[in-house]
């Protein structure tokens, strides 16, 4: 019977098709997994390898605030006290790190201190003045030589040329270890220096607020720019060869690469108009050119999406196009705007080559307090400490990729906060 | 003999190169419900909405021939159709509430308009269209929870209410009724002849039953021609023309 025959084919293409279903279903459970465990991957490598860099090594030093060396009276007032010989009390107490030290001794193991040893020795004298003329047991920041023998990032089974440390500090180095006098402890350093050539004092912080003023730039500047020209180009401009053409360039201007952007801003915002180099404002103008397409598309798209009959209604009751545009598409098109933007945002956050471009891959020690100072950004900060050969910054290249990808996901948190706070439905 | 309020001579509509509309010629009374039928397709909204100039929404529409409003043409560059649309309001065929609440969505015509001049004033003109629309027993309570969560008749109601707060003249409705069940559908039937006392009412319909209910004076749509009006109920007992007999008795359309 030639309708059970069919029957028997239906059947058959029945199997063949949820075979295929099933089959479709394992690729696209693979190709995800394969996509989580490249990324956990990614970000267990960074972790492992940037975390020893939140942890600093400090050595106890028995630091004798003697009024006669310090050349201050317990009368004196804050200023002179600020002024006081603090690194005579340093170079003592180093001389008595451990005990019956030679002069070459004491050159070696003075090399094991950061020289931020005095600045520490100041500041613990100024925070308790009462303690002058009496001797305290302080922890000081050690060098970052000692630091990453410490957290095991340096090899000491090798030939002492090759050794930062040589035989003599490593001797000293397993005193103060026994002695419990060597140990690792948070490192504030981190969160609040700026950059240094001393890699135990090298921060984030101003490469983290040159960022900031960056972003802020560029969302001053793109925001406004990209919300009044998505609003003209959709609703407003006259649809003709013109307005083609400028959508059209748009979509294109998405598409350069960020390097000429940078380009464009060393040629013209430094070279004809003088801006200050290296700043936040040149950097975050450079990248508003740049996130300024995708603010466009996400706009112009989230207007499209309001449905037609809301304006419809606002337009026969009488609203000018404008009340029509801003009481009613506007703010059902904000939420997929701001989402569009905290990407072109995110992206600018990451952007380096069109930094370099315009200098702000300058060394820079300040934090930066203001738009026209010259600054760092964090991507930029990557580069340099990725570049240095010291192995004290190769952890903190990865340390600095964790803070830009925890400013990434602050971002995009706020990105879904803001979706949920201002979407409604209609 | 009533007075003429809307008046059209010779109104062609083209989107694109497509004709819809053919040199139609329509008067329409004041204070009585016009109701436009006709089989789908046939041009029906197109001519609603060139009333109070929708179609100027639709790049590819071109309106020429001449309407008036009150004696004023309104087929012209120089017409400010915002004061024409705050004139003549629009009820929609699907339910159109903004995504604001029902308290805003009627308030938002007296307050772009700046018709209200103080807050009780508005709350009051608020009040009083929900009422004339039939829905303030069932919103009162709930007056600033969105408009979006009524159900299709109360927002079709909403709508109505909204369209009823800048006290227009006249009122167009476009199939208000297509998505209602029959009793909200008589609900707002009945408001519809409550409303002619003081609007001029133009609605479309596909329902014949209604449009012999609540109108006085029915034009027949055809292919973008105007074929026949007249009293409602001589269009829908003894009809002039072959097809208004047709498409009323059902053997077409
Ligand atoms: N925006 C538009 N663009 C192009 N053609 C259109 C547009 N709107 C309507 N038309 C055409 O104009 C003609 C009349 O349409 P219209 O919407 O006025 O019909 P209608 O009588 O309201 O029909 P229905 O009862 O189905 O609502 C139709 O042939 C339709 O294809
Ligand atoms: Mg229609």
């Amino acid at each position: 019977m030639s309708n059970q025959y069919s029957h028997e084919k239906i059947i058959q293409l029945r199997k063949k098709r949820s075979a295929a279903d099933r089959r479709f279903k394992t690729y696209g459970l693979i190709a995800t997994l394969m996509g989580m465990a490249i990324l956990f991957f990614l970000l267990f490598t960074i972790f492992s390898k940037g975390y020893s860099s939140f942890q600093k090594s400090v050595i106890e030093l028995e630091v004798s605030y003697d009024q006669e060396t310090l050349k201050i009276t317990s009368d004196s007032t804050y200023e002179e006290q600020v002024k006081a010989k603090f690194f005579r009390v340093k170079k003592n107490a180093i001389a008595k790190a451990l005990p019956d030290l030679s002069k070459k001794d004491i050159k070696l193991i003075k090399k094991m201190f950061s020289i931020n040893v005095d600045k520490e020795i100041k500041e613990y004298f100024l925070n308790n003045p009462n303690i002058l003329n009496t001797t305290q047991k302080i922890f000081v920041t050690a060098h970052s030589d000692v630091d990453q023998l410490l957290k095991g990032n340096a090899r000491r089974n090798i030939e002492e040329k090759k050794r930062k440390l040589n035989d003599r500090q490593l001797e000293f180095f397993d005193e103060f270890v026994s002695s419990g006098r060597l140990k690792t402890k948070f490192n504030n350093f981190f969160f609040k220096n700026a950059d240094s050539r001393h890699p135990e004092l090298a921060g984030i912080a101003g490469s983290f607020v040159g960022s900031l003023f960056t972003l802020m730039t560029v969302f001053l500047l793109a925001f406004p720019i990209g919300i009044g020209a998505s609003i003209y180009l959709e609703e407003f401009a006259p649809k003709n060869k013109f307005t083609e053409l400028i959508e059209v360039n748009i979509a294109n201007l998405a598409a350069v690469p960020s390097i000429v952007f940078g380009l464009l801003g060393l040629g013209i915002l430094l070279n004809v108009f003088g801006f200050p180099r290296s700043t936040p404002l040149v950097g975050g103008t450079v990248l508003a050119l740049m996130t300024l397409p995708t603010i466009i598309i996400a706009c112009r798209a989230s207007l499209k999406a309001v449905p037609p009959s809301i304006k419809e209604g606002a337009l026969a009751m009488g609203a000018s196009k404008m009340q029509a545009v801003f009481h009613h598409q506007v703010p059902l098109a904000l939420p997929g705007t701001l989402t569009g933007t905290i990407i072109g945002l995110a992206q600018a956050l990451g952007e380096t080559a069109p930094l370099i471009m315009i200098g702000m891959i300058a060394f820079i020690p300040n934090i930066p307090t203001g738009f026209t100072e010259p600054s760092a950004a964090l991507p930029v900060q990557i580069y340099l400490w990725v570049e240095s050969s010291e192995r004290g910054f190769q952890e903190k290249t990865a340390a600095a990729i964790m803070m830009i990808l925890i400013f990434l996901f602050l971002m995009n948190a706020l990105a879904v906060f803001l979706r949920s706070k201002f979407e409604r439905k209609w | 003999m009533k007075n003429i309020k809307i008046s059209s001579k010779n109104v062609n509509v083209h989107y694109g190169a497509k004709q819809a509309l053919h040199s139609v010629s329509l008067n329409i009374n004041e204070n009585e419900v016009t109701s436009l039928i006709g089989p789908s397709g046939c041009g029906k909204s197109t001519f609603l909405r060139c009333i109070n100039r929708m179609n100027d929404l639709i790049d590819i529409c071109k309106v020429d021939g001449s309407i008036t409003v009150d004696n004023e043409e309104i087929i012209s560059d120089e017409v400010d159709v915002v004061s024409l649309r705050s004139k003549i309001g629009m009820v929609f065929q699907k339910p159109n509430p903004f995504p604001k609440s029902i308290f805003d969505n009627v308030a938002y015509g007296p307050t772009i308009h700046g018709i209200a001049e103080s807050k009780t004033d508005l709350e009051e003109i608020v009040h009083s269209s929900l009422k004339r629309a039939g829905l303030l027993k069932e919103v009162k309570d709930r007056l600033h929870e969105p408009g979006t969560s009524l159900s299709g008749g109360q927002q079709q109601r909403l709508c109505i209410a909204r369209a009823i707060a800048v006290n227009p003249d006249i009122i167009l409705m476009d199939e208000p009724c297509s998505a209602l069940d029959p009793i909200a559908t008589a609900i707002i039937e009945e408001l519809i002849d409550e409303l002619k006392a003081n609007y001029t009412i133009v609605i479309v319909t596909h329902s014949m039953q209604q449009a012999a209910r609540v109108s006085q004076r029915t034009g027949f749509f055809h292919l973008g021609e105007l074929i026949e009006t007249g009293d409602t109920q001589k269009i829908f007992t003894n009809p002039d023309n072959e097809k208004t007999q047709g498409y009323i008795t059902g053997r077409f359309g």
